[in-house]
């Protein structure tokens, strides 16, 4: 099953919801959602809104996203984080890796 | 048109209904003694009575009012019928509740002429009946609606008690129904959170908007989420839901658990106001935002403003009805009027600036609703969770045989079985993602045998899954035990994971950097849990929690 995305109607954000597990089971749905955007896009946003728990490999597929996009996108954005969620990206230091807000 | 005559004389009887059927009323009746009348009356329900003033048994003045009291709402006209000319008894036909009379002779063109001048009040008077009777019963039916709406609302919108008592507030609606909302709901980290609204308009139209807000409010409080998100959230909600010349300005608030740390979302609210003990004003969260149910979610704007405020510090939020409010003399009471209120007396009740305000307008209508909260910074200690937990001793033991291996991932159910132990529920994240690294740790170089170094290009890193995938559909032998145990004297949680692979050197285990996209997972747990143990040449990994009470 694909994940949700959206596009902005300026087509310059694009935003990935991922669901309540965000894990290695998503590594290609993952992938799918980022790899085909527009070229106007210039903010990749990952809204973890509904992500209950993530575990090390969500952390390197995040990673591996802006090694991959890091020369055509000027932005990636981590939203939503729920308290637990936020707390492994921070134990792993992602907040100085990513804009989270 | 059915008329009455009662006289005691029958020639007169006789006089009168012959005349009045040569004026073409047919429909007649007549009774010799009142109270033959009344009964006969009761029975045919006549349009109009003639009654003979003087007779032997009950003369007319009496039961002029019995025949009255009979006919209830409807006017029924009484045409006395008298021989007399004395003004006084004249008089007095009309007193008893007569509404005309004629005098002996008849005269047969006046007599009719009045028949049909009442016979047309008479008609007026039965229409007017009908439509009070209808109007009575739409108006019935219009309360009962009310009712039901008003019952629902205030289920709906009831005040969450748990928190409620760490406000001051009032709600004042103009009419029924209340375009302001206010809700408060415990957060589940020990804090609380407020939503302060104010629909467009008030009455019922702008009260409906309140529920599906508090629903989302209530259901997103719950789970914690920040208020942004709860902004961004009703904003979508409103946007599809209500007509566009209605929104919803609002402002999100969220106390933090230490009670004196706010968090604040303001769309189209007046100020938002912190101010000393002494009165002095030292933080105003003003809107910085459209209301809500206006902007499509692509313009909508997350920017939430903090502040941290000392212990005793009030917080005050009112909606807009509190300064537009107008006197007779058509003046605004205005902001500073409130601000002068409370630099006066910085403690002052909310119930005290509700009954000044009261006093400001005065005789003038409240045109709008009106809302004032209130929230001194206090310990929020007693919101602090209470975890009670459970006292019984479990062990979970799952073995996975290549088969099972092959195809699924236990770590979800594992989890969902252990947490739904009571008190469980409070390490659900943390253990979810400790079980989920070490079963992989396992499966992938226990078992799997793979490479994580495979993982530093991008394009390895997908290949790394690939290889899995594919491995793992050729495995041929291989098990994986996992082990969850609870002892509930010391509130420990270990889970130890078991492979048959051959182990790894988990005494030098490369420490990457942050920008590898692999070897996080060790490092994670470790900060997860309380401790992490190898054993068996790193074939046996044991996790421990502990759990906070």
């Amino acid at each position: 099953m694909s994940l949700e995305t959206q596009l902005s109607t300026d087509e310059k954000i694009l935003t990935i919801h991922m669901e309540e597990k965000f894990d290695f089971g998503k590594v290609q749905d993952f992938r799918d959602a980022y790899l085909n955007v527009p070229d106007s896009v210039d903010t990749i946003v990952v809204d973890l809104a509904n992500t209950e728990y993530m575990d090390s490999s969500a952390l390197g597929m995040l990673l591996n996203m802006q090694k991959t996009m890091a020369d055509r996108i000027g932005q990636f954005r981590i939203v939503h984080s729920r308290p637990q969620v936020a707390k492994i990206l921070k134990i792993s230091r992602f907040d100085k890796k990513f804009d989270m807000s | 048109m059915r008329i009455l005559v009662i006289d005691d004389e029958s020639l007169n009887r006789f006089l009168l209904i012959h005349m009045l059927e040569e004026a073409g009323y047919t429909d007649c009746f007549e009774a010799e003694t009142g109270r033959e009348a009344l009964q006969l009356a009761k029975k045919i329900k006549p349009d109009l009575i003639l009654l003979d003033v003087i007779m032997p048994d009950t003369d007319g003045y009496e039961i002029a009012p019995l025949l009255k009291k009979m006919a209830g709402d409807i006017y029924l006209p009484i045409i006395f019928i008298t021989a007399m000319d004395d003004q006084v008894a004249l008089a007095r036909c009309l007193e008893v509740g007569g509404d005309d009379f004629t005098s002996k002779p008849f005269d047969k063109i006046i007599l009719t002429a009045k028949i049909r001048a009442h016979a047309r009040t008479r008609l007026l008077s039965k229409r007017a009946y009908v439509q009070n009777k209808e109007l009575n019963y739409f108006r019935n039916g219009v309360e009962r609606e009310h009712a039901i709406v008003e019952h629902i609302f205030a289920n709906a919108l009831n005040i969450n008690k748990s928190v409620a008592h760490f406000f001051d507030y009032r709600l004042a609606p103009a009419s029924n129904f209340n375009g302001d909302l206010f809700l408060v709901e415990p957060s589940p980290s020990g804090g609380m959170y407020f939503l302060m609204g104010d629909f467009t308009g008030h009455g019922l139209a702008s009260a409906i908007g309140a529920l599906p807000v508090a629903k989302a409010f209530q259901a997103m409080a719950e789970k914690g989420l920040s208020v942004a998100e709860m902004a961004s959230t009703i904003n979508h909600t409103l946007l599809s839901l209500l007509p566009g010349d209605m929104f919803f300005a609002a402002v999100l608030t969220e106390i933090s658990s230490s009670g004196r740390q706010f968090s604040v979302w303001n769309g189209g609210m007046p100020d938002l106001t912190v101010i000393s003990k002494e009165g002095e004003v030292t933080k105003r969260f003003c809107s910085q935002h459209m209301a809500l149910g206006i902007l499509e979610p692509h313009e909508f704007e997350e920017n939430v403003e903090h502040h941290d405020a000392n212990f005793g510090d009030r917080m005050i939020g009112y909606s807009d009805g509190v300064i537009e409010l107008t006197n007779i003399e058509e003046e605004m009471l205005g902001e500073e009027a409130v601000m002068h209120w409370l630099s006066e007396d910085p403690s002052i009740p909310v119930e005290d600036i509700s009954h000044k305000v009261e006093k400001f307008r005065g005789k003038a209508q409240q045109l709008d609703d009106i809302t004032f909260v209130s929230y001194t910074c206090q310990s929020l200690d007693e919101l602090k969770p209470e975890y009670s937990v459970t006292q019984l001793p479990f062990e979970i033991v799952v073995e996975m045989d290549v088969e099972k291996l092959k195809s699924f991932d236990p770590t979800f159910e594992l989890v969902v079985m252990v947490c739904s132990q009571l008190g469980m529920q409070s390490v659900r994240s943390d253990l979810s993602t400790v079980l989920s690294e070490l079963f992989n740790n396992s499966l992938d170089h226990g078992i799997l045998r793979l490479d994580s170094t495979v993982k530093r290009t991008t394009d390895g890193f997908f290949e790394y899954f690939e290889q899995r995938v594919e491995r793992l559909a050729v495995l041929e032998q291989g098990h994986i035990s996992i082990k969850v145990q609870f002892e509930p004297t010391t509130h420990t949680l270990t889970v130890t994971v078991s492979d048959s692979g051959d182990g790894f050197d988990y005494e030098h285990i490369a420490v990457s950097n942050d920008n590898e996209a692999f070897g996080r997972g060790l490092p994670l747990i470790r900060e997860l849990c309380s401790d992490l143990t190898y054993y068996e040449g790193g074939t046996v990994a044991k996790a421990t929690f502990h759990l906070n009470i």
